[in-house]
């Protein structure tokens, strides 16, 4: 198993980047600027990268180094600049209709990491890498996605679900980063442009929504039911 | 001989220098918002006019009145006992109570002062004991969480364990662990220390909260209780330094001259917390009272994600 | 011809007509471009079908698989794309949206291009990101008639389905992670791959990888409780769109599920995996019967009958064995063609009353005699009676769940099937033989959601055709099952069991 082969300077190095990325998610969940919020999601995508290239460096995958230099560009600028623009249009500064306040979501998404540390620790045992650094890349993978859902379900700005999926493929990318460091490049690319994609869709999706329906935050979208 | 010698300096630390830290804060701020400033001694100036000034009890004040002041003092008194203040090894009595026995004592004594100001039967008073109450529940939980997650650093409970940790082992020291209970603490340190942006040594009445507590007060209780408040903030800047931020220079083999640069560079860290959270509080602005929650969430979530990457290590 | 070639056209004409619809910028030609793209497709899918027998073929560097079950899946959606293309001209024609119906034509194609994509992935992630192709171009197609509603409709399709499939995306990382401990670091996750190193695979890793793929493809195939957004997108997307999201891109989905479920078998995973599907299956039965009888709005009638059908489908997948996964398949084509016949009549209906509500729509046999025989055929047929494709496909999933450990699901899945028939069928008799309400009545229920001016001489007989032509299969398919299709299931039920090939 690669992760158990990092040396150990290595693997203290990977799990303060996670932790920072996981830190960075919660700025995103307790924060009510539009603004915030993505400056945070910019540099979760950029820790994210450096994470990428130190595990190339010290697993000796060079292919990761291109990776990484794609992710940095993507996720992290060409992504941000794009839904700056899409904030930029909307003229929408903060999130004013979300269900439950940042705190009280912040306090959730603490009981979610420990739900995601306790599934995590019980596959680590079963397999017993109890104790490596990917016991810490499945917790920060699984939390970043239970953060993400939650994101999803409590913020009502349309712009604020764009960026709770990102943060869904952010978690999954940081996962795969370093418990599958060897996945075929043609996947990571393909999954990175397909991000691309995503975004653009969703930006010409928030335009209709502005033009037709008039509003931008998904509490107003109750017209099909049943 | 000597160890209880050290032990009796330590409180005297705390006793003596405390006016000094709270002077300084407040003349820096002043000074960052380009102002005069009261000069960093006046502390000791209000205490000295407060103890010879006349004592007015109100009529329905009872017995809970006269002895607030008193136990409130006397608690921050013993919290000095137990803490690394001046050595790195434990003197006599500190095995009195751990961490979580020092973070109970200074409780009981602000639970004191809540009781007092109830006491009285003022509206004022009631209005900054329910307050403080609210504040005390959103912080404690945290505060108890944080000292869970320095035990778990070190696996032990005394302070002078995790001091010794931390000084030995920089890959301890520099872990993500330690690191979020850095910033959880810092969080907590603003807030129990009335910084802004839940400011609530104020005579504001909106805002109030300390000084709703204590209004009815005047004379030496009044400066018991002001020095009580002074001493709390150094324990709590005490045990942000020496114990979690910047363990080194306390005095190893405890002579005098030791024990004297140990204070001098026990100030000194101080002063280096204190620019810290003048910086922090210039830059804020008061928080509305139902968000009271928001940076204590924060400082909560800090402290499970330090006792999650302690789990991972 | 050789199966490259054949994929190669199955691929390449869409993708032509998409090309030319985006340059040469008008309607009819679009509409010309599409109707050829998709009969080339479905010439060259049923000539594809005879060489899937002969076992599986990996061509393209292994990243293309042509077994029976994705030649089967192609076949679904090409009879769809077919029958929709031909809908999709006499309806569009009507819309008064001529400048962008050549966007239209283009997406169509694109959608047909990567539902086409789907079932031929070797390779588990080129799966996962033909399925989020197959979301994101179908966005569009939903919000073509730009409306407060379809947008919402299209906003709750794409973050719903983009946030289900990433946890498939999770689960297909997961996968790759335990299959890393025993194949190395690097590589190549294709099915076989998969089914290979599954018993070495750790069975907590390989339940929760499991169960995170079905889920996440699950809330693509639009299974109760990840349903919510069908409803939505297959209402207010035209017509033919919905044929095609309802009969091709479903399915599509599915076949992912069917995959996986064999990979779990040969991990040796317990009975935890199948009951999770069974479990699905049967709750979308219960979802779909409540909402189907409470409805008012006849296109989300026949989303909800998709719901329910694709509860059949994994309760079939479900139960497994030869039985399950032949009843299974042959749902899979039943209900392609029959949904495609009700969309078809729905949108007839829609455009010739001029209103979405069931309470509408009365007096039917009188506006449209010819289709509206047809449609209720149709309903018949799709509620599952005799004698029709559906009620054989059921009957041999009910038979196959009275095998297997599920008996519970089997006498569930006929209680709701029967609650299903009423309702929807009380919906038709209102619709059919209930007089017309008088008009100032009509003017004061409520408002309707979306008041178009109803059209006369509609349907024509673009719109009446491709109705037609779905029906008679699907007759036929009642009285007949024929061997090919046979041959066809137990070559996949045998790539499917634990000790398949493929």
């Amino acid at each position: 198993m690669i992760a158990t082969q990092f040396p150990p300077l290595a693997a203290s190095l990977f799990s303060l980047m996670a932790i920072g990325s996981l830190l960075l998610a919660f700025v995103m969940l307790g924060s009510r600027w539009l603004k915030d919020y993505l400056l945070a999601f910019a540099a979760q995508s950029w820790l994210i990268a450096l994470l990428s290239a130190a595990v190339g460096y010290y697993g000796n995958f060079p292919e990761l180094y291109f990776i990484a230099a794609l992710t940095a560009l993507f996720r992290g600028v060409v992504l941000p600049w794009l839904i700056l623009r899409i904030i930029a249009r909307l003229k929408v500064d903060r999130e004013l209709h979300e269900r439950l306040s940042p705190s009280s979501s912040l306090v959730i998404g603490a009981a979610l990491v420990l739900f995601a540390f306790v599934v995590s620790s019980h596959l680590g045992r079963t397999l017993h890498l109890e104790g490596s650094v990917a016991v810490l890349a499945l917790t920060v993978m699984l939390s970043m996605k239970l953060i993400g859902f939650l994101m999803l379900a409590v913020r009502g700005e349309a712009l604020s679900q764009i960026l709770g999926i990102l943060v869904l493929e952010n978690g999954i990318f940081l996962g795969s980063q370093i418990l599958v460091p060897g996945m075929p490049l043609l996947l990571e690319l393909v999954i990175l442009f397909d991000l691309l994609v995503i975004v653009a869709c969703f930006g010409v999706l928030v335009r209709y929504l502005v033009t037709h329906a008039g509003v931008t935050h998904a509490r107003a979208l109750r017209r099909l039911v049943g | 001989m000597r160890d209880v010698g050290l032990q009796i300096a330590q409180v005297a630390t705390v006793l003596f220098l405390a006016p000094l830290l709270q002077g300084v804060i407040v003349q820096w701020q002043e000074r960052v918002q380009r102002a005069q400033g009261p000069g960093i001694f006046q502390p000791y100036r209000d205490l000295w006019k407060l103890f010879h000034k006349q004592l007015v009890v109100p009529e329905t004040a009872s017995f809970v009145y006269w002895i607030a002041p008193i136990v409130a003092f006397t608690c921050v008194l013993n919290v000095p006992i137990l803490i690394p203040v001046l050595t790195n090894y434990p003197l006599p009595q500190s095995d009195m109570g751990d961490i979580l026995g020092g973070g109970l004592i200074l409780t009981l004594g602000s639970f004191m002062v809540t009781l007092a100001g109830l006491d009285s039967g003022s509206a004022y008073g009631g209005i900054g004991s329910s307050r403080a109450v609210l504040l005390a529940i959103l912080a404690e939980p945290t505060l108890i969480l944080v000292f869970v997650g320095i035990t778990l650093l070190a696996k032990a409970m005394l302070p002078f364990v995790v001091n010794h940790l931390l000084v030995a082992d920089p890959a301890l020291y520099w872990s993500p662990a330690h690191l979020f209970l850095v910033a959880a603490f810092f969080i907590l340190l603003l807030v129990e220390t009335d910084r802004l942006p839940i400011h609530s040594s104020t005579h504001l009445e909106v805002y109030m909260i300390e000084e709703a507590r204590i209004l009815e007060y005047s004379g030496p209780l009044l400066a018991l209780l002001k020095w009580a408040g002074m001493m709390k903030q150094f324990i709590l800047y005490t045990i942000f330094c020496n114990v979690l931020l910047l363990p080194w220079g306390l005095s190893v083999q405890g002579t005098a001259l030791g024990a004297l640069a140990a204070a001098v560079a026990l100030f000194a860290k101080f002063l280096f917390v204190a620019a810290a959270v003048v910086v922090v509080e210039t830059m804020q602005s008061r928080l509305r009272y139902y968000r009271y929650q928001e940076p204590l969430a924060a400082s909560f979530l800090l402290a499970v994600l330090a006792i999650v990457a302690d789990q991972l290590r | 011809m050789s199966s490259e070639s054949l994929i190669a056209v199955i691929l390449l004409a869409p993708l032509a007509a998409v090309l030319l619809c985006l340059l040469v910028q008008h309607p009819r030609p679009a509409e010309f471009f599409n109707l050829a793209a998709a009969v080339v497709v479905f010439l060259a899918v049923l000539a594809l079908l005879p060489h899937s027998l002969s076992g599986p073929q990996r061509l393209a560097d292994d990243y293309l698989i042509v077994d029976a079950l994705s030649t089967w899946g192609l076949l679904c959606v090409a009879s769809v794309y077919l029958l929709s293309s031909i809908y999709a001209i006499g309806y569009m024609r009507r819309l008064s949206e001529d400048a962008r119906l050549h966007r239209f034509y283009a997406l169509f194609a694109g959608f047909a291009l990567t539902t086409l994509s789907g079932p031929l992935m070797n390779n588990v992630g080129v799966y996962w990101i033909a399925i989020e192709l197959t979301t994101l171009v179908s966005t569009f197609l939903v919000c073509f008639e730009l409306g407060a509603e379809s947008i919402e409709a299209a906003w709750k399709y794409l973050v719903i389905v983009s946030a289900g499939i990433s946890l498939a995306l999770l689960g297909t990382v997961l996968y790759y992670w335990a299959g890393s401990f025993a194949l190395g670091p690097s590589y190549s996750l294709t099915w076989a791959a998969l089914r290979e190193v599954a018993p070495r695979l750790d069975p907590a890793i390989a339940t929760t990888a499991f169960l995170l793929v079905t889920i996440g493809f699950g809330t693509k195939v639009g299974l109760a409780p990840m349903h919510t957004w069908l409803p939505d997108a297959h209402s207010e997307g035209p017509a033919p769109v919905s044929a095609m999201l309802s009969g091709a891109l479903l399915n599509t989905a599915m076949i992912g599920i069917a995959r996986f479920l064999q990979v779990s078998d040969a991990a040796g995973s317990g009975a935890l995996p199948r009951a999770a599907v069974v479990a699905l299956g049967a709750f979308s039965l219960f979802v779909a019967a409540l909402f189907i009888v409470r409805q008012t709005g006849i296109k989300r009638l026949m989303a909800y009958s998709s719901v329910e059908h694709m509860g059949v489908l994994a309760l079939g997948f479900g139960f497994g064995g030869p039985l399950g996964i032949a009843g299974a398949l042959y749902h899979m084509l039943n209900h392609s063609l029959n949904k495609s016949l009700m969309f078809f009549g729905a949108g007839n209906a829609m455009r010739a009353y001029g209103s979405k509500r069931i309470g509408a729509i009365r007096g039917l046999p009188t506006r449209m005699p010819v289709s509206g025989w047809l449609w209720l055929a149709g309903a018949v047929a799709i509620t599952g009676a005799p004698p029709f494709g559906l009620f054989r496909s059921e009957l041999t999933v009910l038979r196959a769940g009275l095998r297997s450990d599920h008996a519970w699901a089997v006498y569930l899945m006929l209680v709701l099937l029967i609650v299903i028939f009423v309702g929807f069928l009380a919906h038709f008799r209102a619709m059919y033989f209930e007089r017309a309400p008088a008009a100032a009545e009509e003017l004061q229920s409520e408002e309707d959601i979306e008041r178009a001016q109803p059209l006369r001489d509609f349907p024509d007989a673009w719109c009446v055709v491709p109705m037609a032509l779905a029906l008679i299969p699907l007759l036929a398919l009642g009285l007949w099952w024929p061997d090919f299709f046979a041959r066809c299931f137990a070559a996949v039920a045998a790539n499917l069991s634990v000790g398949g090939r493929s």
